[in-house]
């Protein structure tokens, strides 16, 4: 029978937190709330990496999650600022009052 | 096989637990802060759990860099945007919702079985890389071996990742500094 160990219990996790961000970015119409979903896919996506590379005694997940986190803070960084200018034209976050494509 | 259950073992479920109540506050909170906050317990219990695999330099990196740095940024502009009239913003139809929940579910279901059986294989059993934990140790720690392979083997994507970084910091001040008409 199956016996879960460590390894496999970071991979469920990781499983688990990548479908509630993908609940999240789909379904919430708050653009940060989005912002925040994005975060915790990449967060998913980084903790299935360094499980693998700690269960084949590798450094190269470690490396590639250094380098995900490194472009997590600059993606988070012009979305955060491309959200406030976009609160600065039409006052709102919601992505149902951002449906027309004009300016 | 040892069914008993270490230390090691219940602070790993306590994590796990951490990291999933706080992304299902995510899920279902209306408040924004709350969002944070729960986005905070994720980053923070997944950052414990890479302490607890071993992996010092990554879990102080998700600590320093996720919830530091990111985190800040997250409610500084929550705070900056000062959200009032909100509303509970789940705002498709019920039914979609729940729809898509199933399937997730579904695909959810997909992965812990083909997990658990990768784990049951041949292939998973043996040990590709050299670093196990004691020649980690013996080389003098996990940040050290990381940096080495980081400045060595892996040194051009480390400067090459630095162009982005430029781009973002020159674009958000770009952004911030536009007029509007």
């Amino acid at each position: 029978m199956f016996y879960i160990d460590h390894s496999s219990f970071v991979q469920i996790l990781a499983a688990f937190l990548f479908c509630i961000g993908l609940l999240i970015v789909i379904f919430r119409r708050n653009l940060i709330v989005m912002l925040m979903g994005v975060e915790l896919l990449l967060n998913a996506a980084n903790l299935s990496l360094i499980g693998f590379s700690h269960h084949f005694s590798m450094i190269d997940g470690q490396i590639q999650a250094f380098f995900v986190i490194t472009l997590a803070a600059a993606e988070s960084a012009i979305g955060l600022s491309i959200l406030v200018n976009l609160y600065r034209h039409i006052g709102s976050i919601n992505t149902s009052d951002t449906q027309l494509m004009k300016g | 096989m040892d069914l008993s259950m270490t230390l090691e073992d219940i602070f790993l479920f306590a994590f796990g637990l951490v990291a999933v109540g706080g992304s299902l506050v995510m899920l279902f909170a209306k408040n924004p802060i709350t969002v944070a906050l729960g986005l905070l317990s994720v980053l923070l219990a997944t950052g414990c759990t890479y302490g607890l695999m071993g992996e010092h330099m990554v879990a102080t990196l998700q600590i320093v860099v996720y919830a530091g740095a990111i985190m800040v940024l997250f409610v500084f502009s929550i705070m900056l945007l000062n959200l009032n009239n909100l509303k509970f913003d789940l705002a498709w139809p019920r039914v979609l919702f729940w729809a898509s929940v199933a399937g997730l579910a579904a695909f959810f279901a997909l992965i812990c079985i083909n997990v658990l059986y990768f784990f049951q294989s041949k292939m998973a059993q043996h040990q590709w890389g050299e670093f196990t934990p004691e020649k980690v140790s013996e080389l003098g720690g996990n940040a050290r071996v990381l940096s080495q392979a980081l400045f060595s083997q892996n040194y051009f994507s480390f400067e090459l990742v630095s162009i982005p970084l430029l781009i973002a910091l020159v674009g958000a001040v770009v952004l911030a500094k536009r007029k509007l008409n």
